[in-house]
């Protein structure tokens, strides 16, 4: 008879207490699952919009220009340095960037900015502006169209809720007004007819600019009207230029989306007296995972003299890391809760089993079962247990992650504007199966196998008489 | 040929306030394929002496020597082991493992053993055939009568061909008919397979049928007679 057999029999022996053991480790699980994915998700989300659309993986900056901005704190580019940093494994291009702020005023409306400098083509490698411009835009003028077009009611009603929004792609646009695909060939059209937005870029050497989505709305500026940027040069000069905007884009993180122009570098230059300068070149690279990162860094280190100084992602994004490690903290606050409900109940049921099953236990080892033989029938049982809670609830689980993930929670109204005011978008995507599965199911097997010390304990310590009597 | 010998054993409880002495200087001999009875009232010590000979529990002092082994002298491992390889036991609530079928529960020990499946299956059948009840082979304990469950406890104490089978008050629970049955069974295998049966007692129908009567009395054998 194998041991594996009399232990599947002897769970349902009991079928209700095992169901409901199952079911402690199942709901375990499945929440652990689901609000770690969404906390890992929310914060990889706001990782890579601060990451892709603003700092890199790694820049290279004057030593120091992180704690003073300032355009008295760039360097100057050169093809050598260029050359260095193609020379790593890990480098696929250089962006090159000149940052500084300005006031920026069209007509009578002035709002102080960030004004950025970037090659139009190999900006391509890093935040790739590019796909940022705003292709639908949701006015008053488009939304009446559109509420008069041949759009199902059920986006018609969704209209006013995103009215005054603007999408760069029509995977957002889909996302929004919850665009199933196979409608939409038939609604896409709709909105290129009467929503769709034209947009330019940027050339090297032409005096244009391109700004965010939600400054553009600020400053009631659309595409074609001029923006005056005025602000304090290199070594005190005043830098002062008027650019025409060629385009508007949608920046996934709203702070910025609020204050940013892009120019072409060479602009920027001439625009704060210093040519041939910048003020950081980030670089893209192959590998970003956390070893290649430091790998590449380090590397780089060796090569660079000051007063160029190496800038990692983490150190860029210090505050927010600060912020994300303190929430997850809570969050595992939450599931450490969970998590201790959960112990008590298994080791509620495996209390009531192994004094069930004392005299049981007393029999087995009179008649010749070897006490380890029957420390590994118990084992298999609680082991089972385990797993088809486990199994179940990462099952149950791994559909709502894919789905939050395709289809991420969007808050809309006030609770959209709250999260817009510190600095976030309004959205929560679900982060795919990774580690933390193997994590969470890790923990509860851990929990299942600390409540098996008990039986293990009483089966090592009987005495077969007093078992026996029981 | 002597299977089992008891010298000078004794067993003393030791309470907070008082010391019983459950079992007091009990020397016996056992041969092989001995039908005997151990009797007395109760608290006479019939049940700590089978624990004793069983290996469940340890003398204060004394030997107990099954087919040359002392038992006091084999680490708890072993004398799970020894217990197996030597000793059936039956015992009054039957206990048989709820979760298994009786053939599985005959099986079991034999299976412990690492018998091969061709010579368990053989040996299961002849013993299920032998205790009546090759029919129900298949039905676990909780669809089988007392007296069958203790007829396939007795086939199981018998599997693994021990040198003897303690059976503890084995009829205690078994209307008329079927103590009848048990104990004429019981007495066939004693027979056939040459395996020396120790009861521990009330009922007067094994009394009757038993070939040596032990009487014990405060722990103390009081007579030991043995009939033809």
């Amino acid at each position: 008879m194998r041991n594996y057999k009399i232990a599947w029999r002897n769970l349902w022996r009991n079928k209700r207490r095992t169901l409901i053991t199952v079911a402690s480790v199942f709901f375990a699980i499945f929440f652990a699952l689901v609000m770690r994915s969404l906390q890992l998700g929310t914060y990889d989300h706001m990782f890579r919009n601060a990451i892709e659309s603003y700092t890199g993986y790694i820049q290279i900056q004057h030593e120091d220009f992180w704690d003073t901005k300032v355009v008295d704190n760039t360097f100057i580019y050169s093809p050598e340095l260029d050359q260095k940093i193609m020379s790593l494994k890990n480098s696929v291009g250089t962006v090159p960037r000149f940052e500084s702020f300005a006031l920026a005023s069209t007509g009578t409306l002035t709002k102080g900015v960030l004004v950025m400098g970037i090659d139009p083509e190999r900006e391509a490698l890093l935040s790739d502006v590019r796909s940022r411009l705003v292709r639908y835009r949701l006015d008053k003028v488009s939304v009446e169209s559109l509420r008069n077009s041949v759009l199902p009611e059920k986006i018609k009603k969704d209209l006013d809720l995103f009215s005054g929004n603007a999408y760069s792609s029509n995977s957002a646009l889909a996302v929004d007004f919850n665009i199933e695909d196979r409608d939409s060939s038939l609604i896409l059209p709709v909105f290129r007819q009467f929503a769709s937005f034209s947009n330019g870029y940027l050339k090297q050497g032409e005096p244009a600019a391109v700004i965010g989505e939600k400054l553009a709305s600020f400053l009631k500026a659309g595409i074609g009207d001029t923006i005056v940027l005025l602000g304090q040069g290199y070594h005190g000069t005043t830098a002062a230029g008027k650019y025409r905007i060629n385009g508007i884009v949608k920046i996934p993180a709203p702070d910025l989306d609020n204050k940013i122009v892009y120019l072409p570098y060479d602009i920027c230059q001439e625009l704060y007296n210093a040519p041939g300068m910048l003020t950081s070149l980030a670089i893209s690279v192959k590998d970003n995972d956390d070893n290649s990162i430091e790998k590449t860094i380090e590397e780089l280190e060796k090569q660079l003299e000051p007063p160029l100084k190496v800038m990692g992602w983490r150190e860029m994004n210090k505050l927010m890391l600060n912020q994300m490690d303190a929430d997850s903290k809570s969050g595992m606050i939450m599931i450490f809760i969970l998590y201790l409900v959960i112990a008590f109940g298994i080791f509620g049921t495996v209390l009531m089993m192994t004094a069930e099953r004392r005299r049981e236990f007393g029999v087995l080892v009179a008649i010749g079962m070897q006490k380890r033989k029957l420390s590994v029938v118990v084992t298999m049982e609680m082991i089972l247990i385990g797993l088809m809670g486990i199994v179940s609830g990462v099952i149950a689980a791994l559909p709502i992650i894919f789905y939050g993930y395709s289809h991420p929670i969007r808050f809309h109204g006030e609770m959209a504007k709250m999260y817009e005011d510190y600095g976030m978008e309004a959205v929560m995507p679900f982060l795919l199966p990774d580690m933390y599965v193997l994590w969470q199911s890790l923990v509860v097997a851990i929990i299942v196998f600390v409540s098996l010390i008990y039986p293990l304990r009483k089966i090592g310590k009987m005495q077969v008489v007093n078992s026996l009597k029981a | 040929m002597k299977v089992l010998e008891l010298k000078n054993v004794n067993k003393i409880y030791n309470g907070s306030e008082v010391h019983v002495h459950a079992v007091n200087s009990v020397s016996l001999e056992f041969k092989e394929a001995e039908f005997a009875a151990i009797v007395g009232p109760s608290g006479s010590g019939k049940t700590t002496l089978l624990n004793l000979i069983g290996g469940l529990d340890m003398p204060t002092s004394g030997e107990i020597i099954i087919d040359g082994t002392d038992l006091s002298e084999l680490k708890s491992s072993q004398l799970i082991d020894f217990r197996m390889r030597n000793i059936g036991f039956v015992f009054q609530a039957y206990n048989l493992i709820p979760v298994l079928t009786a053939r599985e529960n005959v099986e079991f020990i034999m299976s412990l053993q690492k018998w091969s499946k061709k010579d368990r299956d053989e040996r299961t059948f002849e013993l299920l055939k032998a205790v009546g009840l090759a029919d129900r082979a298949n039905s676990r304990p909780s669809k089988l009568s007392g007296g069958q469950q203790q007829r396939v406890a007795v086939a199981r104490a018998l599997a693994s061909r021990p040198k003897f089978v303690l059976a503890d008050e084995p009829t205690a629970n078994l209307d008329s008919k079927s103590a009848t049955t048990l104990l004429e069974i019981m007495e066939k295998l004693n027979h056939e397979e040459k395996i020396t049966f120790i009861f521990s007692t009330h009922d007067p129908r094994v009394v009757k049928m038993a070939h040596r009567v032990i009487t014990l009395e405060d722990g103390s054998v009081v007579s030991d007679e043995i009939r033809e």
